[in-house]
């Protein structure tokens, strides 16, 4: 059997339109764009197009991309970023985080907290995908207050009720960041219709862009003190000689998952849908992870009972599918996910997959992963 | 050709080992296990972990073509190895981790994954080969580089684990697998051998000692060091510093050379002694496990006393729950806590934990 990649909200493959787009940057197009010469002003041109490649795909003002280099990069910049603007008249800058976000956004807030940059609120999210308002409110209400809640949840393809955020970040003066590395592609991401949003971190190799790719949304007149120091590139909110390539192959992958994703949406979906029926199909003691939240339409996370997580994986592998435990970063830790921790409480005794689907997942791979889900869920409760 | 899973640390032993195997034509599965976190201080701890192993490994078995996970044993290996490791030493008495480890958690991890996972066989990288006896059920043998041989780690392994176990560089010289490696052009090939316990990368104990005991402990108070008579010779920063036949770390001064001969943890002094008094001739071992028929009081078996110590020639005393040897010829440095290893000729019968050494009335003679 051939195997089946099912790990789309790990990394992507770079698509062929994204390639093609950064072939020239390998090539004569070398220059750095902060240089006055021929070199220096194609390669400058060629930053700016991709720019506004990017700010047209998302509906925003070019002036309000800042290309980085990857999604941790971005929300990095933004909670540090964003708390130390917040901070920089002297007060106490209010942190309000949702439990189930990216290590990227957690590890960031836990640290700023722990220098004492900012008092620190996590707010719950339930399996239903609802959020705690009230705690987000008394959280908003400690100090100058920056909100950050993902848009979609990479472990689950839960959706956040980012509108109602947006709407109390208006009604509050609060700041808005949003992690939407697993949203844009998959549902419509579009900062112009939520004007309370002043922060949105996209990353480029989830989107079949390059690796080491990303940018951060930053709403004009929204305060961000960079964390890098240099030669003042990219409004010397992240210095340093622009990638060109890597801004390019991003914007061009952005503007094909922007078009493409309503399509792509239902088609992904349909086999979503497909895949929990079929691994379902026959055997008992299978959760789906946010069945009755509304869910971005490319990840699937589902729960066995009865059988090791780690060896779930490991013969899944072996049989030829490729799937995720909590999520890939911590796959080999072995340690548990905080997001199911956090939805559900304990987890003990169940195994989480993650299937994740994409451009080349198709129903023939669907019903093969399906069987072999099956086939290895079986063969381990009878060996236990 | 069968289903094998093999322990690969990232050194160039258990690298040949797959190598090997995959030769062989075996469907091979490659594992390291995480023990612990190398990244020691509490706040690094939570991210580890960068473990130069785990990474060698996988790049050895993405270059033979065979798929590599990591296991982590972290939970396991912390209560069976490390504590036990700090409550001997707290106790006066001197551990063996690796012999832990490869009975309570190494092997017995693996065999349960193994069948998690099909292998019908487990394998590692030691050096001691599995030979027949004469019903034909598999033993333990010394490994044919007697410069290598680890038999001496492996007595612990239960006995019915023994006919599912390969161990593909005990019929080589280390020189052979490192011509192997080199040929294969295995990222280990070139890699240092690893002498310190695993888990003490400095070679410094008594600084995990300082973590894991709950301070003041007495195993770290001062104390004395006397001769056998009682007479004070001197002072000492804590008993667990020390180790049965171990000369440095005395002080000098002394008319000959000084030796430690025992460690008396009840009143925290270290009695030394000269090379003649270190002798013991009786030795009583607990914690037994065999790999055959075990011996009848009377036999004659050799034993091994240390890593690297040749086997010597004994009579078994007594057996039941411990085993008592007389040795034929006196032996220095008989350590509490270390391993007992009785062999037929090459082949280890079995084991256990050195409890307590003496002296039998002809030697006290002497």
């Amino acid at each position: 059997m051939d195997p089946v990649y099912l790990d789309y909200a790990a990394t992507a493959p770079v698509r062929p339109e994204v390639r093609a787009a950064m072939e020239p940057f390998a090539d004569d197009v070398f220059g750095n764009p902060s240089s006055q010469h021929r070199w220096g002003r194609a390669a400058s041109a060629a930053l700016e197009n991709a720019r506004a490649e990017a700010a047209e795909a998302l509906g925003v003002r070019p002036s309000e991309i800042c290309f980085v280099r990857g999604g941790t990069e971005a929300d990095n910049i933004a909670l540090c970023g964003a708390c130390r603007a917040l901070g920089a008249d002297g007060s106490h800058p209010s942190l309000v985080v949702s439990a189930i976000e990216h290590h990227a956004v957690l590890h960031t807030a836990e640290r700023i907290a722990a220098r004492g940059e900012a008092g620190l609120t996590l707010f719950d999210v339930t399996a239903e995908g609802d959020v705690d308002m009230d705690r987000i409110r008394e959280g908003v209400s400690r100090g100058p207050a920056l909100i950050s809640c993902m848009w979609v949840n990479n472990e689950t393809g839960i959706v956040l009720p980012i509108e109602r955020m947006a709407e109390l970040a208006e009604e509050t003066g609060a700041q808005l960041h949003s992690d939407a590395v697993q949203a844009v592609g998959k549902a419509p991401v579009r900062p112009t219709d939520l004007p309370g949003l002043d922060l949105l971190t996209v990353s480029g190799h989830k989107i079949q862009g390059p690796k080491g790719t990303g940018l951060l949304f930053v709403r004009r007149g929204t305060p961000v003190e960079p964390l890098l120091h240099g030669g003042g590139q990219e409004r010397a909110l992240r210095p340093g000689t622009e990638d060109v390539a890597g801004a390019v192959g991003l914007a061009t992958a952005l503007r094909l998952a922007v078009e493409e994703q309503e399509r792509e949406a239902v088609r992904l979906g349909e086999l979503r849908d497909r895949l929990e029926a079929r691994v379902a199909h026959g055997i008992d003691g299978v959760m789906v992870v946010g069945r009755d939240a509304r869910r971005a339409p490319h990840v699937s996370n589902l729960g066995f009972e009865g059988v090791n997580p780690a060896m779930l994986l490991i013969n899944l592998d072996l049989d030829g599918v490729a799937a995720s435990g909590a999520s890939a970063c911590q796959s080999g830790s072995g340690k548990g996910s905080h997001v199911l921790e956090a939805l559900y409480g304990d987890v003990d005794g169940r195994a989480h997959v993650r299937f994740s689907l994409g451009s080349g997942t198709d129903a023939d791979q669907i019903d093969r992963a399906a069987a072999v889900t099956r086939e290895v869920v079986s063969r381990l409760r009878a060996i236990s | 050709m069968s289903r094998v899973l093999v322990a690969m640390s990232g050194g160039v032993d258990s690298s040949v080992a797959a190598a090997l195997l995959v030769e062989a034509g075996h469907e091979v599965i490659g594992v390291t296990m995480k023990t612990f976190c190398y990244s020691g201080t509490e706040d690094a701890g939570k991210t580890c972990c960068g473990l130069d192993g785990i990474v060698d490994a996988r790049r050895v078995a993405t270059a033979l073509g065979i798929p590599h996970y990591v296991f982590d044993v972290e939970e396991d290996f912390t209560r069976d190895v490390i504590d036990d490791f700090v409550d001997e030493y707290a106790n006066g008495r001197t551990p063996n981790p690796c012999v832990r480890c490869n009975s309570n958690t190494k092997f017995r991890d693996l065999l349960k994954r193994g069948r998690d996972l099909g292998c019908d066989r487990i394998a590692s990288g030691h050096y001691v080969r599995i030979e027949r006896d004469r019903d034909g059920r598999p033993m333990l043998a010394r490994g044919l580089d007697p410069a290598k041989d680890q038999s001496y780690f492996l007595w612990g392994l239960p006995r019915e684990m023994l006919p599912h176990l390969l161990f593909p560089v005990g019929e080589l010289t280390k020189d052979e697998v490192r011509d192997r490696a080199r040929a294969l052009k295995l990222a280990t090939a070139e890699k240092p051998e690893s002498q310190e316990i695993c888990f003490v990368p400095t070679g410094n104990y008594r600084d995990l000692l300082e973590k894991k005991l709950p301070a003041p402990h007495p195993a770290l108070q001062p104390g004395p060091i006397v001769r056998a008579d009682g007479t004070v010779v001197g002072r000492h920063a804590g008993f667990a510093g020390f180790t049965v036949g171990q000369r440095r770390g005395l002080g000098g001064g002394f008319a000959e050379p000084l030796f430690v001969l025992e460690v008396r943890p009840d009143t925290g002094e270290v009695v030394v002694g000269t090379r003649e008094e270190l002798e013991r001739d009786r030795v009583t071992v607990g914690e037994l496990n065999w790999h055959a028929d075990s011996p009848e009081p009377g036999q004659r078996v050799r034993v091994q006393l240390r890593y690297r110590a040749p086997a010597v020639a004994a009579v078994v005393e007594e057996l039941h729950g411990t085993l008592d040897l007389a040795l034929e010829e006196p032996h220095a440095a008989v350590t509490p806590g270390q391993s007992a290893v009785v062999f037929d000729g090459e082949r280890v019968l079995g084991g256990g934990r050195i409890v307590a050494a003496g002296v039998s009335a002809a030697l006290a003679q002497r």
